[in-house]
């Protein structure tokens, strides 16, 4: 997972800390963000996937596809396919990254048993964020997918989303 | 006068507008003028016990409400509230 020209680049450390976040929730669905300067990160915050928390009519966020199978399932096994961050935690980390002079680098959640890439809930919802994150002065972030599709192999993607479509840019793991 | 930045899913109660302009000396009475004009929208942002939903920030200028005096906040003319829905995603 090197690249001449990496978008990103993971020290080993978070890389490590990442997967095993991932591993933990599953089969939940993990999130949280990375922040540093530079295309570099330099800190992980871990946030909570509040999901299960989520009443019928807050899971009216997700689009109708989602919101469908969402509905399926019991609140106990939705964070198996969403996830939702928990805004005082997000907020948190912002406030942590903005005392350190860090910038916001990426988001990032796990996929248990698909693909690293993009679901279309995914890139619904980072195109909501896009529409007020300039205004808010926060700079584009990249979407990090971990995905444990493999257990023996998990896989860490990321992702450029504008325009509704996202495009895979190349990650680099440091100091292994 | 505030400046109230509307997101994406909540533009269903403010008849698609992105931007409302409204009075409100507190963020709480910012919030009931906004809904006497949009009626929906503070069901929308606090639970069934008054509190910001938990997975909404309302920011001042930046700053989230939850880290300043909460709906207590108080606003001034000129002031900028964004309402935004904390990152989510699916599958
Ligand atoms: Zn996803």
């Amino acid at each position: 997972m090197q690249s001449a020209n990496p978008a990103l680049t993971i020290p080993h450390t978070i890389w490590n800390e990442m997967i095993a976040h991932a591993k933990e929730c599953a089969p939940h669905e993990c999130c949280g963000m990375l922040a540093g300067t530079d295309g570099t990160v330099l800190a992980h915050y871990r946030i909570t996937n509040i999901l299960q928390n989520l009443t019928d009519q807050e899971l009216s966020r997700f689009d109708g596809a989602k919101l469908r199978d969402l509905q399926c399932l019991l609140p106990e096994e939705r964070a198996d396919i969403a996830f939702q961050m928990d805004a005082r935690e997000m907020a948190l980390a912002q406030k942590d990254i903005r005392a350190k002079g860090f910038q916001l680098q990426a988001f990032y959640h796990s996929h248990t048993s698909s693909p690293a890439r993009p679901s279309q809930t995914d890139i619904t919802i980072a195109m909501e964020f896009e529409s007020y994150r300039e205004k808010l002065g926060i700079p584009q972030p990249l979407h990090i997918i971990i995905s444990l599709a493999d257990e023996d192999r998990p896989d860490i993607k990321a992702f450029r989303i504008a325009d509704h479509a996202s495009v895979e840019v190349p990650l680099a793991c440091e100091g292994k | 006068m505030i400046t109230v930045r509307i997101p994406t899913p909540l533009r269903t109660v403010t008849g698609g507008q992105s931007e409302v302009q409204v009075e409100g000396s507190t963020v709480s009475e910012m919030i009931e003028k906004l809904a006497e004009v949009h009626p929906g929208i503070k069901e929308r942002l606090y639970d069934e016990r008054g509190e910001v939903r938990r997975f909404i920030n309302i920011y001042v200028n930046e700053e989230d409400i939850r880290f300043l005096t909460g709906k207590d906040t108080p606003l001034k003319d000129g002031d900028e509230v964004s309402i935004v829905p904390a990152i989510a995603g699916g599958g």
